[in-house]
């Protein structure tokens, strides 16, 4: 697997952000990596706030960044920076015009930029080769079974705590009870109920 | 349907999915194409494609029933086949084969089989490719091969997707990151699949792709696809094997549990129906079960039935609301085999 943000190989750990893949170290540059348990600093959330807050008065950030930005295809009129940011060419001749950019982008994504298939029209000649035995040997792990459904009626469970909640003395219920109750009942659509939930957990945690 | 053939290895491996994607000289990629454009391209494709009897038809003018009809089989996402934009279709008839006009590539043939066989998936793909390739200009240099708008899919345009149920390696610790690590060292991309609700959530079933589309050739591909599957295969089973012998009683308690529940359930969730699924998967050939009525045929039906639905993606509010229930009443009638 490749990072598709740097291209390297992901060795280690990787996060996912819709659907597009990030290295360690890119997520960390990105701040996307444990978003929770990051300790941010004041420094740290200060700066980019300050940033935010001059190009909201003083508009988008100067071209500067873009120097190509001008830069257009002749025939579709795709920029480098929608080239980019979106990821996607405009047409065949965006090939030309970006020629290294793209290579750059293929090499970082793929590893290699040299086509070895085969030519339109041909069909490729594919012989189904055995699979050497070696493969993979059965591994000695661990056996750890989690049950599914000893605490809970699977689907049903969320029908279950909101009943219990409905008819209940809430000053009787827990707090991770009330928690679980609101996420049901926001899941079964039913707001004032959550919203009811919320506010009860909110003065139970002011109350400590 | 495509999943009612009978595949090889379907105990792990659910069914396998090519992609070959081609573009047109002579026209924009997609996203830079006029209306006019599309319409050039959609007319071109549905010739070609009337020639090796391929049957069109275009996403703006399907009824609600068309389109779950079209969806069902698999071939298209959501987004095209629900889509306002001008995309087309074309439907082989030979089940799990067709063609998706204008979305993202001006031509992208899908092929699915059930079960591991990736090289009958890719022949049949490339059968169609080769066809387009003979009767249209399509674009291609020597230096990257077919040309895409998307940089990752340029060169062969040849991707390879396995979708694979592997409740053994889930649940035995470790044995994740050796699939996982199994994987890198083949450069190829694994991903929970997704929930209804687009949410990832641990169903123990995956989809396994390949990345590569340069500096490969389509039998490297294929050949690398088939030992990827083949360790995949191999240690799901042995991690089932071992589960099933070392925590015997759990396994016989969650696997009679999920039977009795998908037999008699009222409502189901999309990720607890595919969860209860994997447990059947998980005993099935290790725990003796004389006494119920379970074959790797019902299993594999509900696992496809379930998992791709369009009333899971319908626009009308009401049928969303109505999902579990409907889910539910499918599942009961697989598991007495009135749906055959």
């Amino acid at each position: 697997m490749r990072c598709q943000r740097c291209g390297g190989l992901i060795t280690n750990s990787f996060t996912r952000i819709n659907g597009t893949l990030l290295c360690e170290n890119c997520a960390r540059e990105l701040k996307v990596d444990d978003m929770f348990k990051r300790q941010a600093t004041f420094f740290e959330q200060a700066f980019p706030m300050l940033g935010e807050l001059t190009n909201g008065i003083m508009g988008t950030p100067s071209d500067l960044d873009f120097g190509n930005s001008k830069i257009k295809c002749p025939r579709c009129g795709t920029s480098l920076r929608e080239l980019d940011s979106k990821g996607m060419l405009g047409c065949i001749e965006c090939y030309n015009t970006y020629n290294e950019t793209i290579l750059k982008n293929i090499l970082k994504k793929q590893g290699s930029s040299d086509y070895i298939g085969r030519k339109p029209g041909e069909i490729a000649n594919i012989e189904v080769s055995e699979i050497p035995e070696e493969a993979s040997p059965a591994p000695s792990v661990k056996v750890e079974v989690t049950p599914v459904n000893d605490s809970k009626p699977e689907s049903n469970s969320s029908i279950s705590v909101l009943d219990k909640i409905k008819d209940a003395d809430w000053s009787t219920i827990p707090d991770n009870e009330i928690e679980a109750g609101m996420k049901a009942a926001a899941q079964a659509e039913d707001y004032q109920l959550a919203a009811k939930l919320r506010d009860e957990l909110k003065s139970r945690k002011e109350g400590n | 349907m495509w999943y009612d053939a009978p595949g090889n290895n379907t105990d792990v491996v659910i069914g396998t999915k090519v992609v070959i994607t081609r573009n047109i000289k002579g026209f924009p990629f997609v996203t830079k194409m006029t209306d006019s454009d599309k319409e050039n391209v959609l007319g071109m494709v549905r010739q070609a494609g009337s020639q090796i009897g391929l049957d069109f038809v275009r996403t703006d003018e399907l009824d609600d029933v068309a389109r779950a009809d079209i969806f069902n089989k698999g071939l298209v996402a959501t987004s095209v086949v629900n889509g306002e934009d001008k995309y087309g279709i074309l439907i082989s008839k030979k089940e799990g084969v067709g063609v998706i006009v204008n979305s993202i590539d001006h031509i992208s043939i899908v092929s699915l089989v059930p079960g591991d066989d990736v090289l009958l998936a890719y022949k049949r793909a490339e059968e169609l490719a080769v066809h387009f390739e003979k009767n249209m200009d399509i674009a291609f240099s020597d230096k990257y091969g077919f040309l895409s708008p998307r940089i990752s899919t340029v060169g062969t345009g040849v991707r390879v997707s396995v979708c694979v149920a592997i409740p053994g390696i889930e649940k035995t610790t470790g044995a994740l990151p050796i699939l996982t690590k199994r994987i890198e060292k083949y450069d190829w991309a694994m991903n929970a699949i997704a929930n209804v609700d687009g949410s990832m959530r641990e169903t123990s079933h995956y989809t396994i792709n390949s990345v590569t589309t340069l500096g490969i050739t389509e039998q490297e591909l294929i050949d690398g696809a088939n030992r990827l599957v083949a360790d995949i295969i191999k240690l799901e089973r042995s991690c089932r094997k071992n589960i099933c012998a070392k925590k015997k009683v759990i396994v016989e308690d969650q696997f009679y549990r999920a039977y009795a529940t998908l037999k008699y359930l009222r409502r189901a969730d999309f990720s607890d129906a595919m969860t209860m699924i994997a447990w059947l998967r998980l005993g099935q050939d290790y725990i003796k079960h004389d006494d119920i009525d379970i074959t790797w045929e019902k299993i594999n039906k509900l696992t496809n039935m379930v998992r791709k639905n369009y009333d899971d993606y319908s626009r009308d509010r009401k049928v969303i609301n109505n999902r579990p229930t409907q889910r539910a009443e499918l599942i009961r009638s697989i598991m007495k085999g009135d749906i055959a």
